[in-house]
């Protein structure tokens, strides 16, 4: 009886300790792709909430999936990143704006976006560096 | 966060001076790597801006927090939430000077050791720094490299004590970057 007991117990330490591995200590990250996007905005509008009011900004926006529609000004491609640019400024930096850097399953497809082209794209906004805001993980909704 | 966006701004103006040889670059690569006796720990940043003047020595770095990528999910979860506080100190800055800028010559090709002096700020902590790196001179580009360690105490970070065979004291920073030169 014990030892049925103690080989229950067993058992389900084992498979308490590898669900803690798998969804705890292992878990995957976010799909962004999959994610719904918190807030669905014009992508001058975001630039400019962030240069006028970078504080609030970042405490709305950063940590957040957003989805950006806008005229694309560029793509630039440097190692393996390809990000998709929105440019609304000229500054010391060269081009500001918005740094769309995409998921690998969509470098193909944003190499092929043609500037001035409208383009929808999602990703996750990592903040504003005094020159651009950065989205990363970033999908194409639709061109 | 305007504060710092200020001395951004003064040192750009103070850098665009008649004949300023600045070069750029806005996907710069940073690098955390912790090695303890449990596990390797490591970060990547590729969305690193910087900035150098060739005439002055000037440089300045801007980093955001939350663009570190790390193999794992509850990692990056724990440095965002817990050890850097990326939504209350969403970036890092590191402004400074290359002390023999002099040494390097931007119309030749060739590899040069540097000399970096600055102040960097993380985690609202100003730390001065001094580090050697190397300066490579190619087809018109200025790749910079360097490697230094920083303690994590240093920066007010603190490790919990559940965690603390798992995360080293002691992070190593590897920076490289293929600055390009600026059109003004």
């Amino acid at each position: 009886m014990w030892v049925k007991i103690l080989l229950g117990m067993t058992a389900v330490g084992i498979i308490a300790l590898f669900l803690v591995y798998k969804f705890v200590y292992n878990k995957q990250h976010p799909d962004f792709e999959k994610m719904e996007a918190a807030f669905t905005l014009n992508a001058q509008d975001l630039y400019q909430a962030f240069k006028s009011k970078p504080d609030a900004s970042s405490a709305k926006y950063n940590g957040k999936v957003i989805a950006l529609t806008g005229k694309l000004g560029r793509i630039e491609t440097a190692d393996s990143l390809v990000i998709a640019v929105f440019i609304f400024a000229k500054g010391d930096f060269g081009d500001e704006g918005i740094r769309c850097t995409m998921l690998p399953k969509f470098n193909d497809a944003a190499g092929k976006l043609q500037p001035d082209g409208e383009v929808m794209v999602k990703g996750y906004c990592t903040g504003y560096n005094e020159t651009d805001v950065i989205l990363e993980k970033c999908s194409i909704i639709n061109q | 966060m305007r504060t710092c966006s200020i001395i951004f701004t003064l040192l750009f103006i103070t850098t665009i001076s008649a004949g300023a040889q600045k070069f750029i670059t806005k996907t710069g690569h940073i690098r955390f790597y912790s090695d303890s006796p449990l596990e390797k720990i490591e970060a990547n940043n590729r969305q690193v801006n910087c900035a150098f003047d060739l005439a002055t020595g000037d440089f300045v770095f801007k980093v955001l927090m939350k663009s570190f990528e790390f193999e794992k999910a509850l990692m990056q979860e724990h440095f965002n939430e817990n050890y850097v506080e990326s939504d209350k100190f969403p970036s890092a800055t590191f402004i400074g000077k290359v002390t023999n800028f002099k040494d390097v010559n931007p119309s030749k090709d060739g590899i040069y050791d540097v000399n970096v002096e600055g102040r960097l700020t993380m985690h609202g902590v100003s730390k001065n720094i001094s580090e050697k790196g190397t300066f490579e001179m190619k087809q018109g580009k200025l790749i910079g490299k360097a490697k230094f360690n920083i303690a994590v105490a240093d920066y007010k970070i603190t490790i919990p004590g559940n965690v603390g065979n798992n995360i080293s004291k002691t992070i190593e920073v590897t920076v490289d970057l293929t600055l390009d030169k600026a059109s003004m």
